[in-house]
């Protein structure tokens, strides 16, 4: 790690000076991405400023039709939360399935969708769902949001307030675990609103998150686990390295999807 | 036979965070050290500038290659007894500490910065610039070998530093000529990384009078790391080496790394105490790697399957450098059992150490055996295969029978005691063998691919040096102090080595307490914990020692009692009068002679030559593979183990249980990849699989103890034969799994996306079927 600045803000505001006082300031969430980096050398801001105590960033609530998560809410109180398993079982589920305890325990969707790694759980919910990403100065459509590997469309100094999620008649996730991160090496999202079909798919290709349109349309049409049947998976675009061929990893698309549409079907 | 296991002695210690592990360790005044390390496989050195370094804030010194040979540090030589073909000697390129004139791998060590804390070190690191000029490199052994490859070393051409053979060449050739069927198989045993929690790390100060250092690490034995310092050129006299608690030792906290003899070259050029603490890449990248050999087999068998010869060839990637003890685990380990728990009446090997720009090679849990025993099991299994006779039969009609002990192998080497067919016989009833098409076929309902597999395989443990010694010295109040010369790493030492004194002298093991690789304590002759010795060797040291004690005490005790010793009968930890209710008790005995010296007249030491013996196993799994994502779970795995007498159960167990993991972590997802550039691909966690604690679903264990004659507790090696057995039995699992899906060949890892391209391959391209 290099030497730097610490400093622990109290509210949003505060946050908001802090960066703004600082060029080379980052937000410190929940640490899980932020401080691996930061130990091995990969980033030198010159002030840290931790949100983790920022009560505006906190809480899950409903809101109307809509699931109301905060940016800083840790996995461990979305996994938990009776709210969130009763409105989208879903995305507790994903949650549940993002690293181990520790950094269940102190990792922030927030975090992990302000970061946008390729191989990440949270944007496959946030992109499925169509939620709508909110921030302390406006609100931005999931479709607007992912740019790419680590891009999206926040402006520098941007703080995510929190998540809106519209809810599905039903959803489910799957992933298949990397053999070596426990991150995605491919994972499917799918959420049924009654008629309309949205399905994310993380993990698998080297531009990050993405919707899979085809299959949204198939499941549209008939939703069953056989309407994916007839798609294929292009390995184009696809990453590949030492734990995969892009063909694997676009098989494990089609699996994942397919996966997620049988849970569902099944009522699991 | 022993009452309920109370859990380990060590545990509390170690588990309330009593440990205390080499970055525990601190002197007052120290400094830190920290390392720039090579970024390129191959290149000259042209130039280091140090200058922004030294004047950086904090920095005491900058050290270079330079400044160790001055030190008359030198190249420290492999062990290694024996010459290769045509008596050949190894061919060892010139190695410095720090680099001098060339870098050879990614993560050598180039110079040293010294600093007053940690953080400056490591600013410092980053201000040193050196330039290079790259050099062609290779990194593959296959590709070493070819003609015309480019050199990891111009001193050794042809890349090959080591040629060693073993057996009778001409007689195999004859034989193979005349079999009725040959099989053959070729394998990859990869590179693997050790991954200890514990990264590597040391701290050095130096006593000019003296001319000592002190010098603390992760070790495996204190006796072993000064000896191993010694290689480099500083005396064994010379070094007091220190250590208490290791966190993973697996064979790479053997000998002394390059950066150990940097930092007491650093404490004494400063004159003040110097620590470095590696990081975790640091630990990915520089300490010495396992495994990594090209394995080739023929088998050659008459008609009804009795096996006629064998012939191998490894080729066996020493990365840029050989370590210690990677030439002889690669060539004089399989040596010892080429023909595993069969008869083969010839035996033909050649072994081919390989140097590469990629890092070096040391021994890691098994050394060669695991290596030996899949492949003799991978080629027994496709011998089956191919000759259409069952494969238990196969095995069956070729095991060395139990009355053909000692058994010598066609290389000349002992086999001390076994019983190979009652294991396999056990392990069959108890792995409901028999019952496996069933349940093979409810998976297939399930769309699932099950497969099972067996492996009766041995391995060559023990043995190393000419003795052990240990000393029992009593306290003031009858307790004692075992003291050996033994590197536990989690072996669970502390609690068995009391129990088996405990239970000679008839007294708790409470009031033992062991005492290994103390510095302050006496000097004591012996090896120190690798290739599974520790408990025939320093155990049996510890048994030999309380006999001593008896021995003693029984003259001393004639005397309390004013008799003669001949009438005094030693029992239940009392001396008692033949034949009389009249006794003394060894706690009191020792009690009224206490305090009355520096030697107490029932202190006892005792020297053990352990030999080697050859613990065996016979072991089953069942998998079942995802055949849409290529996942393999681990169903079952049942394991009867030969380990010789058990002196606890628990130890044994878990001993058993960590080898068959940490072999399965190979088998399922372990691989250490350098890319063409001689790059290492999986420097961190996030691209190096682990195994993980739910890795195998039902692990079952059962001693079947045949007991050795070659060390006084009967016992047999116990720490890598899991390990041994776990990789062919596991492999032959998956590849019974997917045979009925056409796939006959598969390397490990047999990670997910391998296993679903060999689905794919062996379908023609035809996508699996979907869902
Ligand atoms: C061992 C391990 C295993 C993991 N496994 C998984 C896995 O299986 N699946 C998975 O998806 N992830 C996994 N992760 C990553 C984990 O999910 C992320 O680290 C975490 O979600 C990031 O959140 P954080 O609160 O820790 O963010 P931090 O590390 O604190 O911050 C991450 C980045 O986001 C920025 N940031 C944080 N909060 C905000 C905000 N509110 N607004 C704007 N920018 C912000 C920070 O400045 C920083 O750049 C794993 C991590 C570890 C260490």
């Amino acid at each position: 790690m290099y030497p730097l600045t610490y400093a622990r803000a109290r509210t949003l505001s505060e946050a908001r000076e802090l960066l703004a006082k600082h060029d080379e300031a980052r937000l410190l969430a929940g640490g899980m991405t932020l401080i691996p980096t930061l130990k091995a050398r990969l980033a030198a801001p010159s002030l840290l400023v931790d949100i983790g105590q920022v009560q505006e960033l906190q809480g899950i609530e409903a809101k109307g039709d809509r699931l109301v998560i905060g940016a800083g809410t840790r996995y461990v109180d979305i996994a938990r939360s009776a709210l969130v398993k009763r409105m989208i079982p879903a995305l507790a589920y994903l949650v549940s399935r993002v690293g181990d305890p520790q950094v269940r325990n102190r990792g922030t969707m927030g975090g992990s969708v302000a970061n946008n790694d390729p191989v990440a759980d949270s944007p496959a919910a946030v992109l499925a769902l169509g939620a709508t990403v909110r921030t302390e100065r406006r609100e931005i459509a999931a479709d607007e949001y992912f740019k790419g590997l680590f891009e999206t469309a926040l402006a520098p100094g941007e703080i995510i307030t929190g998540f809106s999620f519209p809810v599905p008649a039903r959803a489910a996730y799957w992933k298949f675990a990397h053999p070596a991160s426990g991150y995605a090496m491919a994972g499917a999202f799918v959420a049924d609103f009654g008629g309309a079909v949205r399905v994310a798919v993380t993990g698998a290709s080297s531009s990050g998150v993405y919707r899979w349109k085809e299959a949204e349309d198939a499941l549209g049409r008939r939703f069953a686990p056989a309407a994916l049947d007839a798609l294929e998976v292009s390995p184009d675009g696809m990453s590949s390295d030492i734990h995969g061929s892009a063909d694997y990893r676009a098989n494990l698309v089609q699996v994942m999807a397919r996966r997620a549409v049988d849970a569902i079907a099944a009522g699991r | 036979m022993a009452a309920a296991f109370k859990g380990r002695r060590e545990d509390r210690r170690l588990v309330s965070g009593g440990g205390r592990y080499t970055a525990d360790w601190n002197l007052p005044g120290q400094l830190h050290a920290a390392f720039l390390r090579s970024d390129r496989p191959h290149a000259r050195i042209v130039a280091i500038d140090a200058q922004a370094a030294l004047a950086a804030p904090g920095v005491v010194a900058v050290l270079t290659g330079e400044d160790t040979l001055a030190e008359g540090i030198r190249n420290a030589p492999p062990m290694l007894p024996y010459p290769g073909r045509g008596g050949q000697p190894i061919k060892l390129p010139p190695r410095s500490v720090l680099a001098t004139g060339r870098v050879s791998h990614i993560g050598q060590e180039v110079a040293m910065v010294v600093a007053t804390t940690a953080l400056a070190a490591a600013d410092a690191v980053e201000r040193i610039s050196i330039e290079y000029s790259d050099l062609p490199a290779v990194i593959d052994a296959e590709a070493a070998l070819a003609p015309g490859a480019p050199l990891a070393h111009p001193e050794v051409p042809g890349n090959v530093c080591f040629d060693f053979d073993y057996g009778d060449e001409a007689r195999v050739k004859e034989i193979f000529a005349g079999a009725a069927r040959i099989t053959r198989v070729k394998l990859d045993s990869q590179r693997i990384c050790g991954v200890p929690m514990e990264p590597k790390a040391c701290l050095a100060s130096y006593d000019a009078q003296q001319g000592v250092y002190d010098f603390w690490s992760s070790t495996q034995g204190i006796t072993m790391m000064r000896g191993s310092v010694a290689g480099y050129g500083i005396a064994p006299d010379k070094v007091r080496p220190r250590a208490q608690d290791v966190g993973g030792g697996f064979g790479i906290r053997s000998g002394a790394y390059p950066e150990y003899i940097a930092v007491m070259i650093a404490a004494k050029k400063t004159g003040r105490p110097v620590k470095w603490v590696g990081s975790r890449s640091e630990t990915f990248v520089s300490d010495h790697h396992g495994r990594a050999i090209r394995l080739s087999g023929e088998l050659a068998m008459d008609e009804d399957g009795h096996f006629l010869a064998a012939r191998y060839e490894w080729v066996c990637n020493q990365g840029a450098f050989p370590s210690g003890p990677g030439p002889l685990i690669n060539t004089v380990t399989p040596k010892l059992t080429p023909n595993g728990v069969y008869r083969i009446p010839a035996v033909y090997g050649r072994n081919r150490l390989v140097l590469t720009n990629t890092t070096p090679i040391t021994a890691y849990r098994g050394a060669g055996r695991p290596d030996a025993a899949y492949l003799l099991e991978r080629l027994v299994e496709e011998a089956a295969r191919e000759s259409g006779i069952d494969r238990v039969e196969l095995r069956r009609r070729n095991l060395i029978p139990k009355d053909a002990f000692p058994y010598t192998t066609p290389t000349q080497s002992a086999y001390d005691s076994g019983d190979y067919e009652a294991l396999l016989d056990e392990v069959l009833a108890r792995s409901d063998w028999e019952g496996f098409e069933a349940r093979r076929a409810e998976a297939r309902a399930r769309g699932r691919l099950r497969g099972i597999g067996c492996a009766v395989f041995l391995e060559p443990a023990g043995g190393a040096g000419p003795k052990d010694q240990a000393m029992l010295k009593f306290g003031s109040s009858g307790e004692m102090t075992l003291y050996s010369v033994t590197g536990p790493s989690g072996q669970g030492h502390e609690t068995v080595f009391p129990e088996v004194v405990g239970r000679e002298l008839g007294v708790p093991p409470e009031l033992i307490t062991l005492r290994a690789s103390d510095p302050d304590g006496p000097p004591l002759d012996g090896f120190g914990t690798v290739g599974s010795r520790s408990m025939g060797a320093h155990g049996g040291a510890a048994l030999l020692a309380a006999r001593e004690v008896v021995r003693k005490g029984l003259e001393l005790a004639a005397k309390e009692l004013e008799v003669a010793a001949q009438d005094l009968e030693f029992a239940g930890g009392r001396f008692r009068v033949k034949g009389t209710d009249r006794s003394l008790a060894l706690v009191e005995l020792a009690r009224r002679h206490a305090g009355k010296g520096a030697v107490h007249p029932l202190d006892a030491t005792a020297d053990n030559a352990a030999g080697a013996t050859f613990p065996s196993g016979a072991h089953v799994a069942e998998v079942e593979i995802d055949p849409r994502t290529g996942a393999v779970e681990v169903a079952r795995y049942t394991g009867v183990d030969d380990c010789g007498v058990v002196v606890n159960h628990t130890l044994v167990e878990g001993q058993v249980q960590g080898g068959i993991v940490q072999g399965a972590g190979q088998v399922l997802g372990e691989h250490c990849v350098f890319d063409e550039g001689g790059q290492l691909l999986t420097g961190s966690f996030m691209d190096y699989a682990m195994p993980h604690a739910g890795l195998i679903g039902e692990l079952r264990l059962y001693d079947h103890p045949v007991p050795s004659p070659r060390n006084p507790l009967g016992v047999k090696g116990v720490g890598e034969s899991g390990t041994t057995g776990s990789l062919p039995t596991l492999m032959n699992a998956i590849l019974d799994a997917l045979r009925p899906a056409g796939v006959r060949q598969l390397d490990m890892p047999a990670t997910p996306a391998r296993v679903w391209a060999a689905l794919r391959a062996a379908a023609g391209a035809r996508q699996p079927p979907r869902g």
